[in-house]
This record gives structure tokens, sequence and C-alpha cells, in this order.
């Protein structure tokens, strides 16, 4: 069993408590034990903190990665925006001496000091790492296929982008995660513009809910074109602006698509024969049904 | 036999240049004349303006008679711009010329220390000081001259290295042209056509690979390789590979005794051949066989064997009959070629575009680079000259042109030069689809259009007026619709401040061009540098622009930097003309820089000989004893050998250990006795 | 260099103003602060565009994100961060990725956010996190509906973060007085309920 220290971020716990759940009991059976973060914050939100003041987003995300220092194990999370906050500021503070003492200072006045020791990890990295787990033991943990099922993948933009700052490769067309999901038993499709953002992000949703939803809008017209019976994420955040943003479109536009949005953690627990009661299904706003009775 | 003897009351002139303000901008010349006069063996300072113009020449010549002089320094520029002007002075004054020291007040001194007179000041009274000290102990010593091979090599032969070679055979001059490629031609025969004139780039090509068969002077070597180079210029004593092409020329099977046989180029063996690869030259749009020409026009013709891909079933020996030219068995062969002076033109391939993974090369069919577009558009070409779409052969109307496709480009994926001919041929392409294609519009894709040339500008305009569409953005990614193939390209009309999706049929990229595959073995066999771009380095990129720093080998075409046509013949012609000069003179002359052996000294432990990296020493028996011996053409100067004899037995002309010495001490000893 | 021209009309007067770009629009220290915030090689832009053909936000709105650039180049402090487009990029990094210059204009954005902020000039939304984040330590905290669902889902009904371990949460609230950013946001949050 390798352990990590499981950053839950908001959006999980406090919204989609199903993914949490997934992440945990299914990662559970990869060999990959997620331990409580105790006493973790919001990461903070990379777009609507950072914005304000980046050196505060430093200070805020060290807190974090001090926790999981402190427990001396890496962090893993399940979120794009997590991992942008955590994984680039752990990046940024362990090689800028500047910034880091200057977070540092701040940090002194509540006993904590960034060290630098650990690293951090999405879990659909720590999946589809051979090293780690690997696309044969995520196929081999599967009891109960998706057989039959269209699934477009959206990647988000924090796990890929910039590229050069993360660990695997290239942002332009990545089939990694298409891997992770044919592994399940699915067809993993391609559509259109797969790599556009989901639209919440940057702050954006809260202050221009309109063109947020708009490029949301975007999405599930390729996705639909593509005929998909779902589309899976590995954000909570891209999950709640696909999930309860189809709600919203309706309301602001009129068009209902319907589409059912699953994080990959519930993907693959409804794979390992997990029940959708058991992740929660029933609190997307989207009816999953439709994706369900293909499956069973 | 070696003369370690120095002047035993030196006297020395010191001549300061201002630079007009390059110098004196920054640097306190007449305090430095002052200081100048202070030093130990000075016997006269002054300054001049422009110390390098005639009448600062004449006031060195003067005072060295004026002064009875034994040595002079001149603080001024780098002795790359003007060590051999202040010699000349320094000879014409009635010294010996290496009686001469050079103090870098400029480029190491008032260019870099701008801003901070005092320091710079204080910096130059170092140089000089540490010149002075030099020039009083330098002896006089004599140029050495060797003679020249009256033979020229070129590694390359594309249109520069083809240009290069017919200007130096007509010049009479035996010239051996190397091409890795069983054809001559280079990039330029795989051309339609060439800007801005629109000629046909084969008419204008072929003749000239005609020409360079037939010149007397010219021996071709293709299918070969440069495989070692020894020796200096006059004299490079250079190894060619002769690749395996498994079949024999109707000369070579002469010399065999084969009467009337050898290859004649009838083809009859291709078709029988059962293995089918990707054609090169059609940038593997078209097969070939494992016995192959790149196409009908090739220089020489003849045909080859592909031995990675030949399965040596022999059906091709059956169908060559009795003129036996086929023979698969052949091997490798060297040859070994007395060279004066070299030129390399290896050229250049385009960057692998898929590395820019935004614009799906290599992942959406309809996306090509600009070579391969160059072989669509061909009439001799794999689809005859028919531009088509690769999904489906239909005809493309809408077709995009990305410029500055991995040029321009800082991420470390592209190249950050400009590729300096796409531009041009991305216009031509336009242009040539409108006359090939009824109502095919061209999309250019650009962030500058580059038309630098004569009639460049002209021909712009006239694409312009044919209705070529051109938008100002770079391509920001390519995504292809699944279902037509067609692609969208997506970028800002930054002129419109809007952005772009326009669908087309097919994209053209202009890839950025790099180094030839296999350059950088030939840099480095002859010893030439390559700049932070990669392209090999110029001498001097604006007054030595086809020497190299290794004497005696020159730079023609692209393998120094991207060219079009005409700057590459250009080049190739300079080249030439640089490169006979030794050949047509005979001799050269060699800084006599030499280690000498003090034989007193030597012990002829021989530690020195395999140390040296020219091979230029070699032990010696003399008056029976074992001594070391210096080959004077061979040796560099460079020192390695003086650096190392634990006996001191080796003598640095013109770098002695005393000379190196007298100047590390006065700079330590900050002019303290 | 007057560029008051002036007309009793206001209208009249907006509408012919002066257009023209003068030296002393520009202030240099805008860009270099910029360049320190955002840590990337800002001043380096050769506007090809290939981050406004990037952008997710562009073909849906005004905003530029090569404008913003170039107002960064050119030192137009006042009407970069003054621009309510500044506030429409969601960070996807798409420009950044495919910069040919190796810039990173997502972060420039940022730093003109920051900027921005300086001036008090925040989007509500923004601070909105900022004291969801002050009083709960989460920018999206829990609620009684999600309490119940994480109970039937086999889950403590608050997950083990600062919601359960509720002696964090001094810790991160003194991180934000440290800025002062939760008083600033009250401030700021209160005024614009006002104007509302």
């Amino acid at each position: 069993m390798r352990e990590y220290a499981f950053f839950l971020g908001c959006i999980a716990p406090n919204r989609y408590p199903g993914c949490e759940s997934a992440a945990i009991r299914t990662s559970r059976k990869l060999g990959i034990e997620l331990l409580p973060l105790e006493g973790a914050s919001c990461c903070p939100a990379p777009g609507a903190f950072g914005s304000i003041d980046l050196k505060i987003w430093y200070a805020m995300a060290a807190r974090n990665l001090v926790l999981a220092e402190k427990m001396k194990k890496d962090i893993a999370l399940l979120c794009n925006g997590c991992y942008k906050s955590i994984w680039d500021v752990n990046h940024k503070l362990k090689h800028n001496d500047e910034l880091r003492d200057g977070v540092n200072e701040v940090l002194k006045e509540i006993d904590m000091e960034f060290k630098g020791t650990i690293d951090v990890w999405h879990l659909i990295e720590l999946y589809y790492d051979p090293k780690i787990v690997g696309v044969d033991k995520v196929r081999d943990s599967v009891v109960h296929p998706l057989t039959r099922t269209r699934i477009g993948v959206h990647y988000g933009c924090h796990l890929v982008k910039p590229k050069k700052e993360h660990h695997f490769g290239d942002s332009e067309n990545p089939m990694w995660i298409e891997e992770l999901v044919g592994a399940l038993g699915a067809e993993p499709i391609q559509y259109r513009k797969k790599m556009q953002c989901c639209g919440a992000g940057g702050g954006v949703r809260g202050y221009d809910i309109a063109h947020s939803l708009d490029i949301t809008n975007e999405k599930m017209i390729n996705l639909h074109e593509a005929k998909a019976d779902a589309v899976t994420e590995v954000c909570p955040f891209c999950q709640l602006q696909f999930d309860r943003g189809q709600i919203e479109i309706k309301e602001k536009f009129g068009k209902y698509w319907g589409l059912p949005v699953l994080h990959y953690s519930e993907l693959l627990g409804l794979a390992q024969g997990m029940s959708p009661a058991e992740l929660g299904l029933d609190l997307h706003a989207v009816d999953c049904t439709p994706f369900l009775k293909k499956i069973l | 036999m070696v003369d370690t003897t120095m002047e035993k009351n030196p006297r020395i002139g010191v001549f300061i240049c201002h630079c007009g303000t390059n110098i004196a901008g920054s640097v306190d010349v007449k305090g430095l004349v002052e200081y100048a006069k202070t030093l130990p063996n000075v016997a006269f300072a002054t300054d001049y303006q422009y110390v390098c113009s005639t009448p600062g020449q004449k006031i060195i010549t003067d005072a060295i008679s004026e002064h009875k002089l034994t040595g002079t320094v001149v603080a001024a520029c780098s002795p790359r711009l003007h060590e051999p002007t202040f010699r000349t002075a320094t000879k014409e004054g009635g010294l010996n010329p290496f009686r001469f020291e050079m103090a870098n007040i400029r480029e190491q001194n008032s260019w870099v220390h701008m801003h901070d007179r005092e320091a710079a000041t204080e910096k130059a009274k170092d140089a000089v000081r540490m010149a002075v000290a030099k020039a009083s102990l330098l002896q006089d010593l004599e140029v050495k001259t060797v003679p020249v091979e009256k033979a020229a090599l070129i590694v390359g032969a594309g249109v520069a290295g083809m240009q290069a070679a017919l200007d130096l055979g007509n010049a009479g001059i035996k010239t051996y042209l190397v091409e890795k490629n069983p054809t001559i031609g280079g990039r330029m025969s795989q051309l339609d056509k060439t800007f801005p004139t629109l000629d046909c780039s084969q008419c204008i090509l072929t003749p000239k690979m005609v020409d360079v068969y037939r010149n007397p002077n010219i021996e071709l070597m293709t299918y070969s390789e440069v495989e070692a180079v020894e020796g200096y210029i006059g004299n490079f004593d250079v190894t060619i590979r002769k690749k395996a092409r498994g079949v024999i020329s109707m000369e070579e099977a002469e010399a065999k005794g084969i009467k009337g046989g050898g290859c004649n180029g009838c083809g009859d063996c291709e078709p029988v051949c059962p293995v089918i690869k990707p054609n090169p030259f059609e940038m593997g749009m078209k097969p070939r066989k494992a016995i192959y020409i790149y196409h009908p026009q090739v220089v020489p013709l003849l045909y080859t064997v592909d031995f990675d891909s030949c399965i040596k079933c022999g059906l091709c020996v059956e169908a060559c009959g009795e003129k036996k030219a086929i023979d698969l068995e052949m091997m490798d062969e060297f040859v070994k070629l007395k060279i004066g002076t070299v030129i390399i033109a290896t050229g250049y391939e385009l960057f692998p575009v898929e590395k820019k993974t935004e614009w799906g090369y290599k992942q959406f069919d309809n996306v090509v680079t600009s070579l391969e577009f160059e072989r669509l558009i061909c009439a001799s070409g794999p689809t005859g000259g028919n531009v088509i779409r690769p999904s489906d052969g239909q005809k493309p109307k809408k077709i995009g042109f990305v410029l500055c496709a991995g040029s321009r480009d800082n991420t470390g994926v592209g190249k950050p030069y400009c590729s300096r001919f796409c531009c041009m041929y991305s216009l031509k392409h336009a242009h040539q689809i409108i006359e090939k294609i009824p109502g095919a519009t061209p999309y250019l894709f650009y962030m500058d259009i580059r038309s630098f040339g004569k009639m460049y500008e002209e021909f712009y305009y006239r694409i312009q007026d044919e209705g070529a569409k051109f938008i100002r953005g770079r391509v920001s990614n390519i995504l292809e619709d699944p279902a037509t193939k067609n692609l969208h390209v997506y970028t800002e009309d930054t002129l419109l401040g809007r952005p772009v999706d326009v669908e087309l049929d097919m994209v053209v990229l202009a890839a950025a061009v790099q180094p030839m595959e296999g350059a950088d073995t030939v840099r480095k066999l002859f010893g030439v540098s390559c700049s932070q771009d990669g392209w090999m380095l110029e001498a001097h990129p604006k007054l030595n622009p086809c020497g190299t720093t290794t004497a005696g080998v020159y730079l023609a075409g692209v393998c120094q930097g991207p060219k079009d046509i005409p700057d590459a013949v250009a080049q190739a012609e300079g080249a030439a003309s640089v490169a006979s000069i030794p050949l047509h003179r005979g001799f050269v002359e060699l800084e006599p820089y030499f280690a000498q052996c003090i034989e007193e000294k030597c012990a002829g432990c021989g530690m020195c000989v395999n140390l040296c990296p020219y091979q230029a020493l070699s032990l010696v028996e003399k008056e029976g004893r074992r001594l070391m011996q210096v080959t004077e053409a061979k040796c560099k100067g460079c020192g390695t050998c003086g650096g190392f004899c634990p006996g001191g037995a080796i003598w640095m002309q013109h770098f002695a250990t005393p000379q190196i010495v007298a100047q590390i001490d006065a700079f330590l000893l900050g002019g303290e006795q | 260099m007057a560029k008051a021209k002036g007309y009793s009309d206001p209208k009249m007067e907006e509408k012919l103003r002066d257009r023209y770009y003068y030296r002393t629009d520009s202030n240099p220290e805008f860009s270099k602060r910029i360049r320190d915030i955002s840590q990337t090689v800002s001043h380096m832009c050769y506007q090809c565009g290939t981050c406004t053909g990037s952008c997710p936000s562009a073909p849906r709105s005004s905003y530029r994100i090569r404008l913003f650039m170039r107002r960064n180049v050119m030192g137009l402090e006042d009407e970069a961060l003054t621009d309510p487009d500044l506030w429409l990029c969601t960070t996807c990094y798409s420009c950044t990725d495919r910069c040919p210059r190796d810039i990173a204009p997502t972060d420039v954005i940022m730093a003109m956010r920051n900027l921005a902020a300086e001036r008090d000039i925040i989007p509500v939304n923004f601070l909105k996190t900022v004291q969801a984040i002050y009083t709960t330590g989460h920018g999206v905290p829990n609620n009684d509906v999600n309490r119940a669902a994480r109970q039937r889902l086999g889950l403590e009904r608050e997950p083990p973060t600062v919601h359960k371990y509720k002696q964090y949460l001094p810790g991160i609230q003194k991180i934000l007085d440290h800025y002062g950013l939760k008083a600033r946001a009250d401030k700021i949050v209160a005024e614009a309920e006002k104007h509302a």
C-alpha cells in the first residue's frame, strides 16, 4: 500500500461527496491508501483567489503543503484547480528562494515553515503511471465493465497546461485518460475542441455566468455531436460547471442537453462494482439514469 | 635549432588608439599615455585618433627609427581586426613584424565598461603594462611557407556545392565533389518553381548538373561521405567513404574488363525488384524499389542498391544480364585524397514540425509540409503535378499556408531564427495554386512578410493582386473535422483584432529549417565551429562570410545559415573564389607559432608525442640521442606539449615561457619591479 | 499636447477626444511590476496573435489577450487595469502553452489583476470567495444538504479538513489578516452592495 495525504479541496467534499468516497475506496483497490489531511483548507482557488494577490495565494497553499510535510507524505488530490494551486506553489517555492523566504516569513506567525520535502500528484497521474498503478492494474480491478458506453474525456486545463510544468507531455491532444477510460471497458470518444476549457476557471463563472456557460455550451454541442453517453473529467469544478451548468444553460438559454457528467473516480467506482447510490450519483444535477441504464 | 635569446636592452614604443570615441569615450587615453611612459623599457609613447589609418601607421614606422625601438605595442581593438596592419607598419619601420604586441582595450574593455571610465582606464593600464612586458622579450620570427596541393574538395552537391565546383573546375582546379546521396542536385532539384521569377527549378538546375558531370576538372563522388580528415591548409589528407551502391558505372566496368558493361540507366533491374520502400526524394509520397534512382534526371544516371532493404534475391542481377552492372556483394571503399582547400556545402533539412503538436502534422492527413507541397505541385512529382488532398485525393479549393511554422520560436521546441525563405516560397505556393486550381484561394497566415530581395516585394504585390488572402496572425492551432477531414485553422486576425476560425481543405506548414542531418559530423571533422543557432560559424559575419576559423576551410549555402537560392549561389561563388586563392598562389604562409625543442634540455622521454592533438611531434635519433622533433607545418602552436614537458624543453615561439611569465608578473605585480 | 479641448458639451468633448498615444501615457514601472509579479518575459511580446487565437473567451467577447500584452509593453496601466475584460480570462493556459516567445500571457493577466486589486478594482465574486475562506476555511463550504448526503455515503458529516478540525481556522485567518485581505474584502463588498 502506498500512502498519500489526501487533499480534498472544497467542491468534492462539499458538493460531490461521492467523488471523495469513490476516490478513497477505488484507490485502495489499486494499492493506494488516501489518508486524511487534517486541517486542510481551500487550496485556495487559483483563479478567484490568485487574481487578488498571488503572494497570499502562495502563503495559503503553502500552509496546506506544510500540513502534508508534517505527515511526511506526498499529496494526492482529485481536482485540477487544487492541482494548479498545490502543485504550482510547491514547485515555485522549491525553486525560488525569494518567494519561499517571503512565504516562510508569514508562516512563521503560525509556527509553520515550508521546507519543500514532498511532491504533489493528481490521482489520475498515479493511476496512469505504470510505476505506481498503471492502466493494466486499473483494468484488472474492473468487475463491472462499462461496455457499450461512449465517453468523452475532458482533461481540464490545469492538469495538463502549461505543459512544461507537468508530468505527462503533450497538452494539444493527450490520449492517456482515454486509455484509463478504455481500461474500464467503455469506449473513449473524440470530439471537437476536446481541450477547450470548461468555462468556469479564473473566476469567470462568478464574474460573468452567461459568458462562462457559453463556453460550457460549446463543449456540450461538441460532445452531443460526437454522440457521447457521458462526459468524464478529473476536476470537481469542471464537474460542477458541466453538471449544474447544464441546468443553468437551460434556464438562461433554453437548451437542455441532459448529458451525464462523472468524475473519473465515479466511473472507476461503477466499474469496480460500487452502486450508484454509494457514489451519490443522485446528487448530480443532471440525471445519470440514462447512462446507468446502459451499463446495468 | 631554437634560439632562446632575447633583447638585452629593449626599447618599446607604445601607441594608444582613440578609435574615435570607441575607446576615448570610456578610457582616459591621455592619462594612459602618461602612464605608459613610466613603464620599464618604454622609450616612446603617444596616442592618435585612428592608429590604423595611414598617418597612424606612419607614426609607428617613424618612431621605430627615430627612437631606435626594439618592439612596438599598439593598444587598440582586437588583434583579429588589425594585428596584420600593425605588423606591417612595424616591418616597414625596419623591425621584424613579430616584434609587435597588441593590447585589446576596445572589445575587452571600453565596449564592456562603457559606463565606468575610471575602472576602464585602470584595466587599460594593466593591458598596456602586460603588453609592454611581453613586447620587451619578443624575438624575430620568420613566416613559414608550405606548398599547396592544387586540388579542392567540396562536401555537398546541392546548388551551392555544384556552383562552387563549377567555378573551381572552370578556373582549372582539380575539384572533388562529394555527395552523400546517389545523385547531385540537392534540395533545389526537389522544388517545382523558384521565386520570384517562377523559373522551373529543374529546368534551370539540370543544365548545371550536366555541366558538373561533364567538367573534366570535377571528379564526382556521389553516394560518398567524408570519413576522416588530417592535415592543414594546402595539405589536407581526406579519406572518403564510397558507400557500396551495388552498381558499377560503365567506366568502372570497362576498367574491370567487362566490355560494354556497367550501368547505363536502362532501368531493367527496377521492375523485377520485389522490395518497395518510400522514395525520400518524393518526401516518402512515392514508392521506390530496393534498387532505385531518385528521379529520371539524376546525375550520374546510375542505379543504387539500398542494402538496408535489399533481400539479395538476385532478380535484378538476372535482369541486368550481360552488362554485369550489379554486384550485391559490394563493400564500402575508402579513397584517400590530397586536398588544398575545402568548401563545406551540406545544406539543410526541415525541422520536424510534428514536434509543434498544435498544428497536427502527422496527425491530420491534410496538413503537409512545404517540401511535400513542392512535390505535390511538381509535374514530375508523385501526383503528376495535380495538387490533391492526401485524405481523399480531392482537389483542395481553400489552402492555408502557415508561415513561421517553427521559426522565430523561443519555446525550445522550434527554432529562434527566421528561416528566411519561407515567406517567399509561400507566396510562390499561393501563386501556383491560383494558377493551377481554378477558383482556389490561398490563405497566408503570417506575422511579417519578409520580402527583402531583388524583385521580392514586387512579387508580394503581384500575389496579393492575384487574390491571395493574407491574415496577419500566427496560427494558434489546427483541428481536423473528423467527418470531412477539413481543417479548422485558429488564429487572431491581429489587424482586425478578431479571433479567426477558417475552415480549409488543406494546410501547408512552412516549416523551419535546420542543419542537414550529419552536417555536424562533417563540421567537426574539419574543425569548424557552430554558432549558437546550430549553423556553421563563418570567420566574420560581415567581412569574412565564407571563411571559417580553420584555415583553408570555407562555407557555401545554407549550412552557414538559411539562404534562398540566389544567396546560396552567391556565397558559393564567393567561397570558390577565396578557396582558389591559396591554390593559385601555390603556397601558404603559416604563422611561426611552432613548438621547438630545446635540445640541451630534451630527455627524449617522448611523452609529448602522444599528447599532441595534431600528430606534429615525433622522436628522432640525433647524435646518438633520442630527441623530440616538430613538424612545423602540422604544429598549431596550441601549447599542449609546452605546458606538459617535465624538463621545460619545449619552447613555444611567440608564446615562450619567459614572455608569458613576464606578462603575468606585470599584471600581478602591478608594475612593481 | 492639449488633451481636453474645452468644448462646453461633455458628450461632444468625449466624441472628439484626442486619441493620440503620447509618451506620457506610458508608465514604464507598470511593465516592470507586471514582469516581477508574473515572473515571465512579458516585455518580449511580438504581437503574433497566437494567444487570442487560442483563447476560449475571445470568440464570445471583446476580451483580447494580445491587447493586454500590448498594453503591458506600452505601459498603458490605466487602460489595462480599468478594462472589465481583464476579468474574462478563464486561466486555461492555452495561450501560455502556445506562445512562441515563451511568455505566459495567463500570468501577465494574473499580475494585472493583482495590480487592479491594489486599486480595489476586484469583482465582488472574487472577494466573496475570500470571505468564505476566512469564515470557514473553504471557498465552497459545506451545507446541511451536503452533510446529510455525506452521512448517507458513510462519510463523516464534516470532511476531515478545517471543517472538522476547527482549531486550524485561526491560522488561516492569521495569514489573511497578515495581508489585511479580509478587512479590504469586507469594505469593497459592502460598498458594492450599497451601490447595487
